[in-house]
């Protein structure tokens, strides 16, 4: 009996909370029409704007895989004074309002900022949108390949060494296999925070139309203008890319029974 | 010369792990570094195969001195206590790696792979991972894929200590063919010394970081230098004893003093004597060898194919196995008195004790 | 025979020692600059005018009425989070029920989807022209939209899968064993729940929660349109700084980053030592 109660209780909850806002918007747009929708996402500033979001979202994967890969294997497998303390920093961009890495930067690099005289325009620059995107999904490979790779026994490279491989063929032939499917699963999950950065990209960029305006300030701007449709269009798409990131995510999250006993 | 290491020392810190160590072995040899957990016998092994870097010595292969060298171009195969197999290759695949890190072709290399397969009697399951093999495969696999590259040295690290015991001896048996077979030269390392005695042609003991002694496995069973290796290799009963002239003193009895221990003359020593090689009779006239004296039983107890016999001897404790059968034959119960005689003891010199430093 | 020496330097080539060296410079330093630039910078900024100006930037009302929302909020929704997440943790370990792989898969869509949509969402749920905000205001005269249940409402469900993430796996690993050896001395489920099950899983509760709440204190997307930016009613202390940058008041944006900042860091330096603290006792 209880038993029912909690079920039933967990599975409205999760559908009140979860489920019936997705179902709402979506309903809201369809009442719109299709040819009204399709006519809302094929306008030039909405293609700009999602173009921009995917350009910045690939690049900050590409940018935090790498980084993020060798951060954990320092965090992991070097010593070093002061390794406790990045270890609990790491997660520090996770926290941090969105909005004040935003004003970061423009303290930083804005017309009178602490740099200003830096060569590359990153205040109001798609630059500058960059690197606080690349800021704000920084710790999610680190965290999922770090577990991952603190539990790999010395022994597996000794006998890649013994074998005659080099420090580089182990690690791409020995540890990137075991450490793959953690890093996959940091990517998707920093793509999907890349793909939804709004406040941080919002005010480092100035939420130029056409030119600094993601798809996320796309919405935002279109609710503004009360052009409904414009922004529950775009939102329906931000909403089946997620849709696809939680499948992606199921499909590669780390199974606690398939971990390889040594 | 195989393998030839020249006063080798490793120390963290100030805790020594391997005190100054030398040792030759011959090519083809299987040679077995026998001791106890944490004697520094894994470390001689790593320090051989380069894994841990050296603090001090030398170490040469077939006359290359490799002690700079990295482990990647020492020419070993090593074999890892779990066998650290790649996860995520097959058993062909783990075995083909180091061939493949050497750029030998694909044709060249397929052929090796069945050839290791065949020697290791799994043909059929080169396609299974690490995680669909038993144990003894797994460990069979390794051996192979530190095989692959023809290495120079083969070394093992405790390689049955994670299988259970039947599977155990045999596996001892493959591996002792395939080493008689490939006549590459080994270096085993293990804590059990049924096993050392099965595989070894020379067994070397270690115990805190020292190489006791080295010889062939009858030599140290039958004839230790150390207190240790005494004890190590099966069971002793040690009592001090005093060599004088040609005689032994045990207490009040005397024996004839065994060949080769003059030097111990007038200084203290121990006597050693294996319980299978003390007779028991109920009356000293039906003793082999020389009479130890009379003694009283304190306890029977089965033992497999032997029976132990607990006896006293004056002040003095002794383990003495003897025949079901005879005895049966003796028909002897706790408290009788019977008489000991002994065939074959060894003397060694007291102050060897500090073995274990 | 070989001589005896001393050797200092082993794996002698080159090449491993610079690239160990490289990686480990190359990764600090990235990670230095990148974590250190905005503490920097919002320290230096947020007291560029001394401890009196910052101190009167945070008490002027909008200021601290938008800080004080900002934690109240969050605050309600980490303690709900807590109980809901624990309680979908344990449904999800302990029964087997249609639909399970399901919600399981659903948990994580906070994860997946960007908060402004969230935000969007909410308002088409709630919003005071739709049928539930409508039904919702005229029988509880409570508005959800542009008002602070909204704002928890977004907060909810961003911070849903943190506490279930973190309870989950120590649900599973428990030692059915102490709870069986518990019914055998007669404790009741609800007992045995309390004194076993919910002592083990109680850290992780804790650092589930701490970081739902690190993470809600500064979250902007969804409260941006969720909560209709009223100073004093609904404005959140990240909707503030970001209006203030907008209008070009960059000492008081500074002063409540820095107050913001030193709570979420504050945080994060909580939640690692209660992990330390637990991995030591295991």
């Amino acid at each position: 009996m209880r038993k029912f109660v909690l079920i039933g209780l967990v599975l409205s909850y999760a559908g009140v909370l979860l489920l019936a806002p997705m179902l709402a918007l979506v309903i809201n747009l369809l009442e719109y029409g299709l040819d009204t929708i399709w006519a809302a996402i094929t306008t030039p500033e909405a293609l700009l704007a999602l173009r921009l979001s995917l350009i910045l979202a690939l690049c900050s994967v590409m940018i935090n895989t790498v980084m993020g890969v060798l951060i954990a294997w320092v965090l992991v497998r070097h010593q070093f004074w002061g390794k406790r303390f990045f270890n609990a920093v790491v997660d520090l961009p996770f926290v941090v309002s969105p909005v004040i890495v935003g004003y970061v930067l423009i303290v930083l690099f804005g017309r009178q900022g602490w740099l200003s005289g830096f060569p590359v325009q990153l205040a109001f620059s798609t630059a500058g949108m960059l690197l606080v995107t690349v800021f704000v999904s920084l710790p999610f490979v680190i965290r999922e390949v770090m577990p991952v790779l603190a539990a790999i026994t010395p022994e597996q490279e000794e006998a890649a060494f013994t074998l005659g491989a080099s420090h580089t063929l182990t690690f791409r032939r020995i540890l990137l296999p075991i450490l793959w499917p953690s890093i996959l699963y940091g990517i998707v999950l920093t793509l999907a925070r890349s793909l939804g950065e709004f406040g941080a990209a919002a005010v480092a960029g100035g939420g130029v139309q056409g030119v600094t305006e993601t798809a996320t300030i796309y919405v935002y701007r279109a609710l503004q203008d009360r052009n409904d449709v414009g922004a529950y269009s775009i939102a329906v798409i931000l909403g089946l890319m997620a849709v696809g990131i939680l499948i992606l995510m199921n499909w590669l999250r780390p199974q606690e029974g398939k971990k390889h006993v040594d | 010369m195989s393998i030839n290491l020249t006063n080798i020392h490793k120390g963290y810190g100030a805790q020594v792990v391997v005190d100054d160590v030398s040792l030759e072995i011959e090519s083809g040899e299987l040679f077995v570094l026998l001791g106890p957990s944490g004697s520094g016998k894994s470390t001689i092994l790593r320090l051989i195969a380069g894994l841990t870097p050296l603090d001090q010595g030398g170490i040469a292969l077939h006359g290359r001195d490799v002690s700079l060298l990295p482990p990647q171009q020492r020419g070993v195969g090593f074999v890892f206590q779990n066998y650290s197999l790649f996860q995520h290759m097959t058993a062909e695949q783990n075995i083909a790696f180091g061939l493949e890190v050497k750029r030998v072709p694909r044709s060249e290399r397929q052929a090796r792979v069945t050839e290791l397969l065949q020697l290791i009697e799994m043909e059929t399951m080169g396609k299974r991972y690490p995680h669909q093999l038993s144990g003894g495969q797994q460990q069979r696999v390794a051996v192979a894929r530190a095989l692959a590259q023809r290495p120079e040295v083969l070394l093992l690290d405790e390689p049955f200590g994670a299988l259970d015991v039947k599977i155990r001896a045999q596996l001892r048996q493959n591996l002792r063919a395939i080493q008689t077979q490939l006549g590459v030269t080994t270096i085993l390392v293990t804590h059990d010394q049924e096993e050392a005695f099965e595989l070894a042609d020379r067994i070397g003991v270690i115990d805190g970081g020292k190489l006791l002694e080295v010889g062939t496995p009858d030599q140290l069973y039958r004839a230790p230098k150390h207190r240790f290796t005494a004890t190590f290799l099966g069971n002793a009963n040690l009592f001090p004893a005093h060599r004088n002239g040609s005689k032994v003193y045990l207490g009040d009895q005397h024996l004839p003093a065994p060949p080769d221990t003059d030097h111990l003359t007038g200084q203290p020593v121990e006597m050693m004597l294996r319980p299978e090689s003390i007779e028991i009779a109920l009356n000293p006239t039906d003793l082999k060898g020389s009479v130890l004296g009379q003694a009283t039983v304190t306890q029977l107890a089965f033992a497999g194919a032997l029976e132990r016999v607990t006896v006293q001897l004056e002040d003095r404790v002794l383990q003495v196995l003897i025949h079901p059968a005879q005895s049966r034959q003796l028909g002897i119960r706790p408290g009788d008195r019977i008489w000991l005689g002994v065939q074959e003891y060894h003397l060694l010199a007291t102050n060897h004790h500090s073995g274990a430093g | 025979m070989m001589q005896t020496r001393t050797l200092t330097t082993l794996n002698t080539s080159r090449t491993p020692q610079m690239i160990f060296w490289g990686v480990r410079w190359s990764a600090l330093i990235y990670l230095s600059v990148l974590i250190a630039l905005p503490l920097i910078v919002i320290s230096v900024e947020g007291l560029r005018g001394g401890i009196w100006s910052f101190w009167d930037s945070i008490t002027r009302p909008a200021a601290l009425s938008a800080i004080f929302i900002s934690v109240w909020t969050a605050a309600l929704m980490t303690v709900i989070n807590m109980i809901m997440g624990t309680l979908t943790a344990y449904v999800l370990v302990q029964y087997r029920f249609p639909g399970k792989r399901w919600l399981d898969s659903l948990i994580d869509l906070p994860f997946a989807i960007p908060t402004l949509v969230t935000g969007v969402m909410l308002i088409l749920l709630y919003g005071p022209q739709t049928p539930i905000g409508g039904w919702i205001e005229d029988q509880f005269g409570m508005r959800i939209v542009f008002s602070s249940p909204g704002i928890v409402l977004a907060l909810l469900f961003l911070g849903y899968p943190f506490v279930i993430r973190a309870v989950q796996p120590v649900l599973a690993s428990l030692d059915i064993h102490q709870q069986e050896a518990a019914y055998t001395l007669g404790a009741s489920s609800w007992l045995t729940f309390r004194r076993i099950v919910f002592p083990a899983i109680l850290p992780a509760m804790i650092t589930g929660g701490l970081l739902s709440f690190a993470r809600a204190l500064g979250e902007f997307g969804s409260i941006v349109i969720v909560s209709g930016n009223i100073p004093m009613r609904s404005q959140t202390a990240a909707v503030y700084i970001y209006g203030q940058v907008e209008s070009g008041n960059l000492a008081a944006a500074s002063s409540v980053s820095l107050v913001l900042m030193a709570i979420a860091l504050l945080t994060t330096l909580l939640v690692d030592y209660l992990a330390r603290r637990r991995t030591a006792h295991a």
